[in-house]
């Protein structure tokens, strides 16, 4: 008897009806009635496999093609052709998927379990959560997601970031919570009902748990905007209560007033520490930390001042017992001119706290009023690390709470010009046609969440974080129109498109020396600046350009085009693509004349932006700290001092560990031990701590190759 | 004299925002020397008037303010040097008296000679003493062991050296 070997390696017997059955079912796709000819096909193939112990399954299938094809029917052999060719696609598919969830079990798929520095994929519910964007991500690829869109991201032509929650989910990107209507009106959580806080400790708490909630329902970062403004009003009202006390007990005002103040600090630092422990253990239905952004510092009355002391002192001081440097929530510190700028604003004072801070532990990174007003039209704090919203007004008032981002498309320029080989024309060709693409995926995100009632994200829509109280079975979709929400096109790499496309031919040097190539590289960014506003237009939807994190992508579009164009130099070689409009991480420069480069930018990429510079451990040297931050008041909008401080718990040294190739070590006593260590690192607008949780393989390489500015 | 390293701008050596220069030659040989290789006066490159101009022109730039100068190296009062740097030190106090002067020697301020003592008068933090392994410290700011002082210059530190 005759055996046949089956695709997945296991035997059954040869079965000639099955040839029929395929063979009929053909035909009748075909509209051919020769129920005959089936049964000749089979009788055929039956023949050739005679005597023979075993077939390969391909072998039986190639032979049916060839009979279909020299007989008349050739309508029919296309069909059974097609047929073949969806399975395999069907088969192949599920077999990734089932690799994939393989992998999660076996730890051994890198790009999948580092790809998000924030997840600890060794642990259970992170692993449900991997398993589920799996699941999700390829749901979506086949069944959601236009053919062509899929196949354009397969090929890294665009990434369609984020596909393990959305659009399978009906999920969007991040935003600024409406704490303050939240609080003020009162809302419900999970089986509680939750009114007004009288007290500032109640008022932290309470902003955890929002946070906790917030983040389980999006998959970017939460944003408290003006944190001190939104919090000031408990901080008075646990003032009020002490201030009572005091005057039961003590009597004397002047007394009693010291007393309060006194009692109100340390009620207020004691919120913030247990705010910062809350975020640091919580554990979100995403299997991550929430990304969390608080933006303080404009405040300037008693109340909103102590409470922008108590985060910086909270976050100088470290958490836990080794005094670890906490890795969220992200501060974002504001600096304005009349507040904080100059030694005799009112909050100078703070900013030499914030510089301190910064000099310690990385964060704040700070907004610049003035100049983020004019790049972005009004003063926000940024969503998540770096996505900026544009001017929305309701009924005359410009508001910023409540607001959201719904995702992202990310272009890979590098690609279109090795693909352009070296032909400008050729690159604004395909870009063309890559933004129509990009536009079609971002589409996408928008239609994904039509007709989706309210009560999928309560916290969000119901009980008031998008600043909106809609009924549960009310439509969300009208709350994202007319630039109430944003959408944003990505893009990342321009100094490798640069190399690609004008590499070798330019006599003046590199993108940086270059004055004509700085132009080239500010019009490229233009033009997708100009494609977003048209889209804008047409559709009314909140388009804007963002400059991309690129955290994973960074390596992801690096390797696709290595595969597919070898190495390229300039362009594929370093293993990773340089981070949207950012100067090379290689190239040596100090930090002032990085600042001027990067200047042009972020008013055209005005959706989401961020200018870093790297520097040397400047815990000593906080006025120079202070030169580079005053430096770029007038210049960028929004700015990072990437100032490594770790710490060894077996020297206690502090300071900047080496970076080696066996991981961190201690430059005093030699200390490998990742866990007596803590080490934190810039991985994209977020801080992430690599001894502990490493890096995706070339966002590290990237790290590695980082050079100090001064 | 020769000089090994200058630092247009550096937040490293001393408090500010700097110009930093590393010259040639040092005699203290101390062992585990992070700049061994500045202990040879002939190594580097000349210093001329071309480099004095420089360093004056970069203490006055406008777009990016300069808190002072900080002299090391090898050492800046090793005795080859003390012409140059005393002409250098002379110049950049009568152009800018507001900005500071910061330098770094293997000599203690009480075994200064006359020569040297001449130079200090110019300076305002001196950071003195050899390195020393054994009292090694990195966490120390602006020094490598801990017999080494920053001592901030005035009338009465002058006078008790005198």
């Amino acid at each position: 008897m005759t055996e046949i070997i089956k695709r997945d390696g296991s035997r059954q017997p040869f079965d000639a009806p099955r040839i029929v059955k395929a063979v009929a079912s053909a035909l009748n796709d075909a509209q051919i009635k020769d129920h005959d000819f089936a049964e000749y096909v089979a009788k055929k193939v039956a023949n050739t496999v005679d005597g023979l112990e075993l077939v390969d399954i391909y072998d039986i299938q190639d032979q049916v093609e060839h009979l279909m094809m020299s007989s008349e029917h050739h309508n029919a052999a296309r069909k059974y052709i097609e047929y073949r060719q969806t399975r395999d696609i069907e088969r192949e598919s599920r077999n990734a998927l089932s690799r994939e969830i393989l992998s999660i079990i076996n730890q051994d798929n890198e790009e999948l379990l580092n790809e998000n520095a924030n997840k600890d994929s060794k642990i259970i519910p992170t692993q449900r959560d991997l398993l589920a964007g799996v699941v999700a991500r390829h749901y979506a690829r086949q069944h959601i997601l236009p053919k062509h869109i899929t196949a354009a991201h397969d090929r890294g032509e665009i990434h369609y970031h984020d596909l393990d929650y959305a659009p399978f989910f009906p999920m969007f990107n991040c935003m600024l919570i409406d704490i303050e209507g939240m609080m003020t009106n009162g809302f419900r959580m999970g089986n509680a009902e939750i009114e007004t806080p009288r007290s500032i400790t109640t008022a932290a708490a309470i902003t955890a748990q929002i946070i906790a909630q917030v983040s389980s329902h999006i998959y970017g970062g939460t944003s408290i905007n003006e944190i001190d403004r939104i919090h000031a009003p408990y901080v008075r009202k646990t003032f009020d209560k002490h201030l009572q006390q005091g005057m039961r007990w003590i009597g004397n005002e002047e007394k009693a007033r010291e007393y309060a103040m006194e009692m109100t600090e340390k009620d207020c630092y004691d919120a913030y520490q247990a705010l910062e422990y809350e975020v640091n253990t919580l554990h979100t239905a995403n299997g991550q930390t929430p990304f969390v952004t608080f933006g303080f510092g404009l405040g300037t009355s008693w109340e909103e001042r102590l409470v922008q002391k108590s985060i910086l002192k909270n976050r100088i001081r470290g958490l836990g017992k080794n005094c670890k440097t906490p890795v969220f929530p992200k501060l974002v510190f504001a600096i304005r001119k009349g507040v904080n700028f100059n030694p005799e604003d009112p909050n100078y004072d703070i900013k030499q706290l914030a510089l301190k801070c910064a000099s310690k532990r990385m964060y704040p990174d700070i907004l610049n009023y003035d100049k983020l007003v004019e790049v972005t039209g009004s003063f926000k704090t940024p969503m998540g690390c770096r996505s900026f919203l544009g001017v929305y007004e309701e009924d005359g008032k410009i508001i910023h709470d409540g607001r959201n981002n719904l995702g992202v498309v990310s272009l890979n320029l590098p690609r279109m010009a090795i693909e352009s080989k070296g032909s400008e024309e050729t690159f604004y060709q395909l870009l063309e046609q890559r933004l129509q693409l990009a536009k079609e995926a971002l589409m996408t995100r928008i239609q994904r969440l039509d007709s989706v009632p309210a009560r999928v994200a309560p916290i969000l829509y119901v009980e008031g974080a998008c600043g909106v109280r809609l009924k549960p079975d009310d439509k969300i979709s009208e709350i994202f129109k007319n630039g109430r929400a944003s959408i944003s096109l990505g893009y990342i790499g321009i100094h490798e498109t640069i190399n690609a496309l004008y590499g070798g031919k330019s006599t003046s040097g590199d993108l940086y020396d270059s004055e004509e190539l700085r132009r080239k590289a500010v019009a490229i960014v233009e033009t997708l600046r100009a494609a977003v506003n048209n889209w804008k237009e047409e559709t009314g939807y909140g388009f804007s350009l963002y400059s991309t994190p690129s955290e994973s992508l960074c390596d992801r579009f690096c390797r696709l085009d290595k595969k597919k164009f070898g190495v390229v130099e300039g362009v594929t070689e370093k293993g990773y693509y340089t981070n949207s409009f950012h100067l090379d991480v290689e190239k040596k420069v100090n930090p002032y004349d990085k600042v001027d480069f990067e200047q042009v930018y972020p008013k055209h990429a005005s959706g989401g932006f961020i200018c870093y510079g790297e520097y040397p451990n400047m815990v000593n040297n906080l006025k120079a700290l202070e030169n580079v931050w005053d430096y770029t008041y007038d210049k960028v909008p929004y700015y990072g001092t990437n100032t490594p401080n770790d710490s060894c718990y077996s020297c206690d040294y502090e300071g900047e560990f080496n970076a080696t190739s066996r991981g961190f070590e201690c430059p005093q006593c030699k200390n490998r031990d990742s866990d007596r260590m803590s080490v934190t690192r810039r991985v994209c607008g977020y801080l992430g701590q690599p001894n502990s949780r490493p890096f995706i393989k070339g966002k590290q390489e990237e790290v590695v190759r980082r050079v100090k500015h001064l | 004299m020769n000089y090994l390293q200058y630092y247009p701008i550096d937040v490293v050596n001393g408090e500010g925002t700097r110009c930093t220069l590393f010259v040639s030659g040092c005699e203290h040989r101390c062992k585990g020397c992070h700049n061994a290789t500045t202990w040879d006066s002939r190594r580097g490159i000349p210093y001329d008037q071309a480099m004095e101009d420089r360093i004056i022109a970069d203490l006055g730039d406008s777009r990016i303010q300069r808190d002072g100068l900080s002299l090391s190296g090898g050492d800046p009062l090793f005795p080859d040097n003390l012409s140059g740097i005393l002409k250098l030190v002379k110049r950049v106090k009568a152009e800018y008296p507001d900005k500071n002067i910061w330098l770094w020697t293997g000599y203690t301020l009480e075994e200064l000679s006359h020569a040297q003592q001449e130079v200090v008068q110019y300076i305002d933090v001196l950071i003195d003493g050899r390195f020393e392994l054994d009292k090694r410290d990195l966490s120390l700011p602006w020094r490598g062991s801990i017999n080494q002082r920053i001592i901030y210059i005035n009338k009465r530190t002058l006078k008790q050296i005198k």
